[in-house]
């Protein structure tokens, strides 16, 4: 291991961790006031690039604009406390929601926006905030800013008639930041940290799985916003004054430095890019002058240079699950996927569906049932619809005309996450895996819709969140025995093997315990052991009861394992029956070879 | 003509192409055969040089070309027809074809080209002034392949001209085909999945599957039941 | 003469002739520096066109534009040597950024690396600017005419300042949509902007378009900037991001694809900005026009004019 990570690990070590923050906290005492206060910033910091961290780093909406959060959470607590005379605890608890509603509410029209767009949206609101604030100046005292806040440095905050020391005030802060800390980072390896970064790396794939993407960003939103408002809270009383001034676009430049240095998408990295620039321009007097250029230089070329800031050049990890804090005992594989009753039963019915693109009909009256307990393969050449109907059932698409039944349920209209919820699960032609999620992240992603704990129970590790999290690792683990993928079980998917990536969907759509699958060309680019070890799965799944659909364009791979076979050919069904019916058929052939004599003008 | 020897294509960790060899005499059509996904698109991308192949040569009259970037390629005389009918949707008819000249530096007048296009395709000229997007597909595909033969390529590259058009419309661009190869000793290279069309225009065909070249030689020798073991297994 | 009605009708003509001049009022500063709105979002556009990369540090390459020229005709330089070498370096810059904060970080795939990258150059600028000129504002000499000199129209006395850069950009916008249409490279743009690979095929060296582009694009920003300055009459290392911001919304409105759309919202969004400041306060008119950025990206995320792109699975 090179030092730079051995490095790393000591770092992350919660003895190390531990053993700092008591030493600070103890350390208040005997230390100067400036040194305490400095501390307190630090604080402040790391709050701020944690809560950009989840929002831009994890989540993957880019936040330009986060001094926004800052501002309102910073005059809402002064405010509160002067004004309305309010205590301590309750003006910070009160920036804290008020941030997240701000979050929460900013969500609903970003959510709708793509990428770039998003970008200039999120600088408009930071420049908004800036500009109401100013104007404002009835509530906020405008340009010249609120003076008078109470301060512990100055002796003049209060909690119950207790005057608050700095010493005390970095003590509170210190303990307010080790618990939003320890409830994040279990919030992070949950099922909601993953449905986040979900989101972050395909809102698509993340629907196959359950996960909604409008939902999830204005939670992310509202939960960024929450720690800014923390942040913010505290930031307040520990100047004493604030301008606008102090929530300028520099001031977003400046959070956004922090995260994207530390490494967006690591929680300690956060720590570290906190740490660093707020020790920097105290260390370096003339790194106030150059301050923007080095802050310029490093947005252009971290990306290129330094993609995982410096928790990547650490080798520390963020870890997506329990894994490491849990083990269960591996279950029988019949536990992993429920037996389904009703085999033969009617469990999609595709009614009459046409699926038209302005005036290009991709589906043309399609009629299909897939029954439980069965695999029915799709076949047909380039642009016949196929994946077009995987499309239609999965709820990507909503028939122009014609209906999709589920359970004798009506699902055509219904938002993909919403199907997937239901028990449809999906593959996709290209497998959409989380590339730096390891092969055990991904295939835990799968048990998303099957989760009950809710981000409370999540964030502090309870007895019933440890519980469940417990059994669906340990289903992980036997999905992954059963894929012959154990091997791979912590290497980050990215890495491996194509065909690797391809098992890793397939256990993942296994995880979600389905009870249709559609497997959209599964068997491409796979070696003939790979093959063996899909079919497999296709066939354990199929035992269990569960309804397969499966495209594909190899046919021997087809033939051990499908029960009936489906040609499609231009939007319609051209043949029906079992694969060597299917060789003979002259419109089979016909379809994929063309027609003997073309008709002469 | 043009020559490939022991091209290999991959996008990541898949392998489009597997060490395939090709060669194209003048004045011939040559057809490359096979399901989706058999490595036709990529190998046409790697001759006008839209993906770069991973080992092996492509001779275009016996100059090595590999190092040529792909507009450099189109000013050498290789024109690529992509699949999909990609045009440019929002230019109009006429300026597509302004587009697909001027830049090649070609000899000849502008005018006389494009009044040959309007001779071979009538409802072209009728519709010169609209949108290449609002034409209808077989229109399209007819705008496209003036577009690739305007400036008299030597190589032709044509991604499955004939997929979702009218038979009647195919047979119209076939005869188009063939009759811009026979007319000048130039080379056309195109592809298919319907193998009985191509075949019944190609002088050689080459069958694809999985990237790698199952069978090939005169089009005569191909057509059978052999081809239709390349799609159903 | 007062007093009987004939009096107070000629003291309410008087009011609201005074009403009507000073509404005229904004709404020609509104025009003249919608007009530059339009610009900007032109030079934004061209870099879209070419890369599908809205370049976030515009605003400071405006800035550089401005500041170098006041500058250096502070310093005596001749006035048209000095906005040549403004000009001059706004090109280089955006020549620059694409080099080194954009097309690395293309092939990275994804827009967050360039959104954060040109912001980046944007951040550097501002910060070199504060360097070597100071943080100050900067009193923007007069390049265009004088800044007394006044027109009557309608009644309303206006600068001719701000009518020459109405009409400077006009033409501008006017001649680089002749020249989209018609010309050589216009073609090439088009046909990049449409399809990269198609063009390619069709023997137009793509690299060489977009980097023409960019500096085409630096020159509309230094321009503008320069425009803008005139206009406002200062120049500090901060003002471009507001300018942004607005010429962003003008290009939105305006649809991505189109020249005329952005001149057309630009003098919308101008005229808008000059009123609310006008009868509210500056302030306000910021306000609304980021609620109005918001509004219409929320509810139509392609833009008023632009088309709606089609995610393919």
């Amino acid at each position: 291991m090179n030092p730079l990570h051995m490095l790393g690990k000591a770092i992350s070590s919660p003895w190390l961790v531990g053993g700092v923050c008591i030493a600070a906290a103890a350390g208040a005492s005997f230390a100067d006031q400036g040194t305490v206060q400095m501390w307190c910033f630090l604080i402040v910091n790391i709050m701020l690039a944690q809560s950009i961290n989840v929002l831009t780093g994890v989540a993957g909406q880019i936040s330009l604009g986060h001094a926004g959060f800052l501002a309102i959470g910073s005059y809402a607590a002064a405010i509160l406390l002067k004004d309305y005379g309010l205590s301590f605890p309750v003006a910070v608890v009160a920036s804290v929601l008020i941030s997240a509603a701000v979050g929460y509410v900013l969500a609903i029209p970003s959510g709708r926006v793509r990428e770039f767009y998003l970008a200039m949206m999120s600088l408009a609101f930071g420049l908004i905030v800036y500009e109401l604030v100013r104007e404002w100046r009835g509530m906020t005292g405008g340009v010249m800013g609120m003076r008078g806040i109470p301060s512990p440095g100055l002796g003049t905050l209060e909690v119950f008639g207790w005057g608050v020391s700095p010493e005390w005030y970095f003590r509170i802060m210190l303990v307010s930041l080790i618990g939003m800390m320890i409830m994040l980072r279990n919030f992070i390896k949950s099922h909601f940290g993953r449905a986040f970064y979900a989101i972050h790396v395909s809102e698509i794939a993340a629907g196959s799985l359950g996960i909604s993407s409008g939902g999830t960003k204005r939670f992310a939103y509202a939960l960024s916003g929450g720690i800014a408002g923390l942040a913010a809270g505290f930031y307040a009383f520990l100047v004493g004054y604030i301008t606008p001034e102090s929530f300028t676009l520099m001031r977003s430049v400046e959070i956004l430095v922090m995260a994207v240095v530390g490494g967006l998408g690591s929680l300690a990295g956060q720590v570290l890019g906190a740490g660093l620039f707020t020790y920097l321009p105290q260390q370096l007097q003339a790194f106030n002058d150059y301050q923007y250029i080095v802050y310029g230089l490093i947005l252009v070329f971290s990306f290129t240079l330094l993609p995982r800031g410096l928790a990547g050049l650490l080798g520390t990890q963020t870890r997506y699950s329990k894994h490491d804090q849990l083990s269960g005992q591996v279950p029988g594989l019949d536990t992993v996927l429920s037996r389904r009753s009703g085999s033969g039963q009617a469990l999609v019915e595709v009614c009459d569906v046409v699926m038209s693109f302005s005036g290009l009909r991709a589906l043309d009256g399609v009629s299909l049932t897939v029954r439980r307990g069965t695999v029915t393969g799709l076949v047909g050449p380039n642009g016949s619809g196929k994946s077009t109907l995987v499309n239609v059932i999965s709820g990507m698409y909503t028939p122009t005309v014609g209906d999709v039944y589920f359970k004798g349920e009506k699902i055509s209209g219904w938002p993909a996450h919403r199907v997937a919820r239901a028990g449809v699960t999906r593959t996709f032609q290209d497998p959409r895996n989380v590339p730096s999620f390891s092969v055990r992240e991904n295939i835990l992603m799968g048990a998303h819709r099957l989760y009950t704990h809710g981000a409370f129970a999540a964030s502090v590790n309870s007895a019933g969140a440890q519980r469940e999290e417990g059994r669906f690792l340990a289903c992980t683990q036997g999905l992954m025995e059963a894929a012959g993928l154990s091997a791979y079980a912590d290497d980050p998917v990215g890495d491996l093997p194509y065909g690797i990536q391809r098992l890793v969907e397939v256990a993942r759509a296994l995880a979600s315990d389905p009870e249709l699958l559609l497997l959209d060309e599964p068997a491409a680019g796979l070696s003939d052991t790979e093959a063996e070890r899909l079919m497999a799965l296709i066939r354990m799944a199929r035992d269990h009861g569960v309804g397969v659909m499966l495209i594909d364009h190899h046919m021997d791979f087809l033939e051990e394992l499908v029960d009936e076979v489906v040609t499609f050919d231009a939007g319609q069904e051209i043949y029906r029956g079992d694969m060597a019916g299917m060789r003979d058929d002259p419109s089979v052939i016909e379809a994929y070879l063309g027609k003997e004599e073309t008709s002469h003008a | 003509m043009l020559e490939l020897r022991d091209i290999s294509v991959s996008y990541g960790a898949i392998d489009a192409v597997k060490r395939v060899d090709l060669s194209a005499a003048p004045g011939t059509i040559t057809a490359l055969i096979g399901a989706n996904g058999a490595g036709k698109s990529s190998l046409l991308k790697a001759v006008s040089g839209l993906v770069k192949p991973k080992t092996g040569q492509i001779l275009l009259d016996g100059y090595d070309i590999g190092a040529l970037q792909p507009h450099e390629r189109a000013r050498l005389g290789i024109a690529h027809a992509l699949e999909g009918r990609r045009l440019f949707h929002q230019h109009t008819v006429e300026e597509n074809l302004v587009t697909a000249w001027h830049f090649r530096h070609p000899s000849g007048d502008f005018k006389r080209a494009v009044d040959q296009v309007y001779a071979n395709f009538p409802i072209l000229a009728e519709r010169r002034r609209l949108k290449a997007g609002t034409l209808s597909g077989g229109q399209q595909q007819m705008l496209i392949l003036s577009m690739a033969t305007l400036h008299e390529p030597r190589l032709v590259l044509l991604d499955e001209p004939s997929l979702g058009l009218a038979p009647i419309i195919v047979s119209q661009i076939y005869e188009f085909i063939r009759g811009y190869c026979d007319e000048g000793g130039r080379t056309v290279v195109l592809s298919e999945q319907m193998a009985s069309l191509a075949l019944k225009v190609a002088d050689q065909g080459y069958v694809l599957r999985q990237g790698e070249v199952v069978q090939s030689g005169e089009s005569a020798k191909l057509k059978g039941d052999g081809l239709a073991g390349a799609y159903l297994g | 003469m007062h007093g009987g009605p004939c009096g107070s009708a000629r003291i309410f003509l008087a009011e609201s002739t005074k009403t009507m001049v000073f509404f005229l009022q904004m709404v020609f500063a509104g025009l003249s520096v919608g007009a530059v709105y339009a610009l900007i979002a032109l030079g934004l556009n061209l870099t879209f066109w070419t890369t599908r990369v809205l370049n976030f540090g515009q605003g400071s390459v405006l800035m550089i534009g401005a500041m170098l020229t006041a500058v250096l005709i502070g310093y005596g330089v001749n006035l048209l040597l000095a906005v040549l070498i403004a000009l001059v370096a706004t090109c280089l810059v955006l020549i620059i950024t694409e080099v080194v904060a954009i097309r690395p970080l293309l092939k990275a795939g994804g827009s967050m690396g360039w959104v954060v990258s040109t912001l980046g150059v944007g951040v550097f600028l501002q910060g070199l600017a504060s360097l070597v000129f100071g943080t100050q504002a900067v009193a923007f000499p007069d390049v265009l005419f004088s800044s007394s000199a006044t027109l009557q129209i309608f009644g309303a006395w206006v600068s001719v300042q701000y009518i020459a850069v109405f009409v400077i950009c006009v033409v501008i916008v006017g001649l680089m949509e002749l020249f989209l249409r018609r010309s050589t490279w216009g073609y090439g743009v088009r046909a990049v902007a449409h399809d990269r690979e198609l063009a390619s095929l069709m023997g137009i060296p793509v690299r060489k378009v977009v980097l023409l582009s960019f500096a085409v694009s630096g020159l509309l920003a230094g321009v503008a900037g320069i425009l803008v300055s005139q206009i406002s009459g200062t120049v500090d290392p901060g003002f471009g991001l507001h300018l942004l911001i607005l010429a962003f919304v003008a290009a939105v409105l305006g649809g991505m694809g189109s020249a005329v759309g952005a001149l057309i919202a630009g003098l919308g969004l101008g005229v808008l900005e000059k009123l609310i400041a006008g009868y509210y306060s500056p302030a306000a008119a910021q306000t609304v026009a980021f609620v109005l950025l918001v509004a219409v990206l929320a509810m139509r995320p392609q833009g008023l004019l632009g088309k709606k792109e089609m995610v393919k699975v």
